[in-house]
């Protein structure tokens, strides 16, 4: 019964919305793209709603549990650039897109990879971060491959699930097998098990994972491979939060700001006393 | 305790024999062949720690997802327990379109997998309903008020209130599908006179349910209830598939974060374990002191 | 025949006929009209709510995961692979859960002093720890120890943790057996072993039956849970069709469709058991 109430009085109110607006009709059409735009709604809020997915470095818990990160600086600058306060949402890179396009947040800034594929169902604001992807290999059963030799039907690939370093794969040795898992974590691992062959991952986690376990993991490429940036990701139809989280980036580039701190994460290890290793 | 030695049959030595070669393996494989660093020493520290920052004591991530497990537990059961009764009663109904409306919803719910019937709940209507109703507004408002301390007792961070929500929507409504069956079990076991009886007073079914039959149904049918509780806080583990911030997603937070992998795994199962055993205890004691008393 | 009136012919007015609006409501095909009615209507507004949120429905697509026919001939789609590696899953675990299942069963019932407690230990852990954190530490724990891949990590998860439902079905099924059949067996001389084997066991099967088969549907349903270690089953098959295309609702829907096939086919198979083996009280 209280559904039927609850459905009676949103029919009702859509009705007097409906009728409201009518004057609306009168309004220009510039205006009224202007009006349905995220930024409004941020605006009104009062607070920006970023969706991100845990990955080191780009975002983190530390020791005391709160969110650290690349993306957590970005954010929580964007956030007091535009005035209002941030939320960040945890959610599983799986279902992140899915998630922006039914309304739980209003941007993804979680280290995504511009690709053709999710551009079909998402914008993406200009790059504010290139990390390239390697190779990382378990030694032992990748010695002496050369790159070529990765691509035969024997060798097993890791990868996350709905992450580029998967489609990459896929691209660059068809005849591996590929195997998707929820987390990157989860794929590191098979690695290191002895379960895949290697994964694909961007800078720094190979780099640190081979650091952290010098007997069994390595980088066996120097290459970088798919440098082609990272951006924000938003709903489609709102060419007024495009240009306002473009001309950000393209400010904050140019001050310097977002190089220092992607140094900070990416190249420096003042951080990682913070996070538990 | 010598005599009780006595009684070991030869059995006994074998399983124990099975159970430490086990267990030995186990340890001689990660201490030896992993070469895996344990860290017991951090996993405190995620449940408890003295913040850096606010010189306070605070619960941390893993105390965090306990608390929002419990949480979401209590009031998903009591969400379930009012959709169940109203299937259940649906069930028995004598009119036979609204048996076959709930006989399709429990078949729905009964014969597709939870991993499945949570996600189709998540996206299709949890997220309906919270933009339909408001709520996100509303508990940010909550959040920016100084009074939030009662609140947040209850429903942790308010600005997670949504996420919090259509955890507890979409459990409830899975297993309001279960607690539908074990009332309709209690309703159809309470004995036909007593609805004769009613009736011949001149209640209508609505006053028969309400006065005569669901009283006693409830009655009865309290232990499989109690253990749908229990079967409850073990399905909640699932809803951290859709994101709700409750031990299991916390923990892939926590391992993601610090590669902690065995203690951070080792730790969420003690506690579930603890939390589900400590409540079966609980209940079995219960309903001892029930029975005695009857 | 004497010309009293018969005292057992009906007296005074018979029962008015109940309305004519009330007989056709009452009616058995105006309530299936009306139920298939709301079906349809909340189908209806479900489809065109997801239209109006802007959701793109692309059924057209999903045929070619069922299969394609294409010039090499007719080909399986994935979602079929998907279902098959499902049941391989599911009946391999189920077959590892019913020999855990008795294994612990009996030594429950042995009445020994470590043997119980141990059986009462392992029930007890396993039964009060979710079934996705279980296969968490399966996978990510006992996975690097004993060196499983994921599939076998999968098949023990899953069995480990329906032996322990199965083993309560045993104990229900074996102590159902009356009474003086045991004494009967101990009276010729028989050992407790050959009691069990010859004379209990099958006995208890009769009683076991019917929730055994409810089991196999509860296995296909747990199945489902390994998606989230990338094993090949149908619904990480959807996940993974999901992530690459958006289509979520519609391959959503058509895996719940397909599992709902496979249990009400099983479904039908118990029902058709439980008549065979139904106990006559």
């Amino acid at each position: 019964m209280k559904i039927t109430r609850r459905f009676l009085g949103a029919a009702m109110a859509a009705a007097i919305g409906a009728s409201a607006s009518m004057p609306a009709f009168a309004q220009s059409a510039t205006q009224g793209l202007s009006s349905e735009s995220v930024i409004e709604a941020i605006k009104e809020r009062g607070a920006l709603k970023i969706g991100l997915s845990l990955f080191k470095p780009w975002s983190m818990r530390d020791l005391n549990g709160d969110l650290i990160g690349f993306e957590l600086d970005v954010g929580r600058q964007l956030a007091e650039d535009m005035g209002v306060e941030v939320e960040f949402i945890p959610t599983s890179w799986d279902g992140i897109i899915p998630a922006l396009v039914a309304g739980n947040f209003d941007v993804i800034i979680s280290g995504m990879t511009v690709t053709p594929q999710r551009n079909l169902t998402v914008n993406f604001s200009m790059p504010y971060a290139y990390s390239g992807m390697t190779i990382l290999a378990n030694t032992a059963m990748t010695e002496g491959f050369a790159l070529e030799d990765y691509n035969s039907e024997e060798i097993t690939f890791a990868a996350r699930r709905g992450a580029t370093p998967a489609t990459v794969i896929a691209e660059m040795f068809p005849k591996a097998t590929l195997l998707l898992f929820d987390e990157d974590g989860a794929a590191t691992q098979e690695v290191l098990n002895g379960n895949a062959h290697a994964t694909m991952a961007s800078e720094p986690g190979p780099s640190d994972d081979a650091r952290d376990n010098p007997e069994t993991l390595s980088v066996p490429f120097n290459q970088a491979y798919q440098a082609g940036g990272e951006g924000f990701a938003m709903r489609k139809g709102d060419p007024d939060a495009l240009a306002f989280f473009n001309s950000w980036i393209t400010w904050r580039t140019n001050t310097g700001w977002l190089k220092e701190r992607h140094d900070y994460w990416f190249r420096g290890d003042e951080w990682k006393a913070e996070v538990a290793q | 305790m010598l005599d009780k030695l006595k009684k070991l049959h030869w059995l006994d030595y074998l399983v124990l024999a099975v159970v430490v070669g086990f267990f030995g393996y186990i340890w001689w494989q990660i201490e030896g062949v992993l070469n895996y660093n344990w860290r017991w020493g951090q996993i405190p520290n995620y449940i408890v720690r003295y913040h850096t920052g606010r010189e306070e004591w605070f619960a941390n991530l893993l105390l965090q997802g306990l608390v929002a497990t419990i949480r979401i537990s209590i009031y998903a059961s009591i969400l379930a327990v009012i959709l169940g009764t109203i299937l259940g009663i649906a069930r028995c109904s004598a009119n036979l379109t609204i048996r076959m409306l709930a006989r399709t919803y429990l078949e729905f719910l009964r014969n597709i997998p939870p991993v499945v019937v949570i996600f189709i709940f998540f996206f299709f209507l949890s997220q309906q309903l919270i933009n339909a109703l408001n709520i996100e507004s509303w508990a940010r408002t909550i959040a920016r008020s100084d009074d939030k301390a009662v609140w947040e007792f209850f429903f942790g961070d308010m600005r997670r209130f949504p996420s919090l929500i259509s955890g507890v929507i979409v459990l409830a409504l899975f297993e309001s599908a279960f607690v539908g069956e074990i009332v309709r079990a209690g309703i159809q076991s309470v004995d036909k006179g007593q609805r004769e009886g009613a009736r011949s007073i001149g209640m209508n079914r609505f006053q028969e349910m309400r006065y005569i039959v669901l009283p006693q149904a409830i009655k009865r049918v309290l232990p499989p209830l109690a253990n749908q509780f229990i079967t409850l806080i073990k399905d909640s583990a699932i809803i951290s598939l859709i994101s709700v911030q409750e031990l299991t997603f916390k923990t892939v937070e926590l391992v993601a974060s610090t590669r902690l992998l065995f203690e951070a795994w080792i730790t969420t199962a003690a506690f579930y374990f603890v939390l589900c055993f400590g409540l079966s205890m609980l209940f079995r004691r219960l309903e001892n002191r029930g029975q005695r008393r009857r | 025949m004497s010309a009293a009136t018969d005292i057992y012919a009906p007296k005074g007015k018979p029962l008015p006929k109940p309305a004519r609006v009330s007989q056709v409501i009452d009616s058995v095909t105006f309530s299936v009209a009306l139920y298939a009615g709301i079906i349809g209507v909340i189908i209806y507004v479900s489809y065109t709510g997801a239209q109006a949120m802007g959701y793109n429905w692309q059924w057209y697509r999903i045929p070619q995961y069922f299969y394609t026919v294409t010039d090499d001939g007719f080909q399986w789609g994935e979602i079929v692979y998907g279902l098959l590696k499902t049941i391989q899953l599911s009946a391999t675990a189920f077959a590892l859960a019913t020999v855990l299942g008795l294994i612990v069963a009996l030594m429950r019932l042995s009445g020994l002093l470590i043997v119980g407690a141990v059986s009462v230990g392992f029930l007890e852990l396993i039964r009060n720890i979710p079934l996705l954190v279980l296969l968490y530490l399966f996978y990510y724990v006992l996975g690097p120890v004993f060196g499983f891949d994921r599939y076998t990590a999968s098949v023990l998860c899953l069995g480990v943790f329906h032996s322990v439902l199965i083993s309560e079905i045993f104990r229900a099924g074996i102590e159902a057996v009356a009474k003086g059949q045991w004494e009967a067996a101990t009276s010729i001389g028989m050992t407790k072993g050959q009691a069990y084997r010859y004379i209990i066991l099958p006995q208890s099967i009769r009683f076991m039956l019917p929730p055994m088969t409810g089991e196999v549907v509860h296995m296909v349903k747990s199945s489902a849970i390994v998606s989230v270690i990338a094993v090949a089953e149908l619904t990480t098959i959807g996940r993974n069709i999901i992530s690459d295309t958006y289509m979520s609702f519609e391959i959503w829907f058509t895996i719940a469709a397909v599992y709902m096939v496979v249990t009400l086919i099983l479904s039908v198979g118990v029902s058709m058991v439980e008549k065979r083996y139904a106990v006559s009280q």
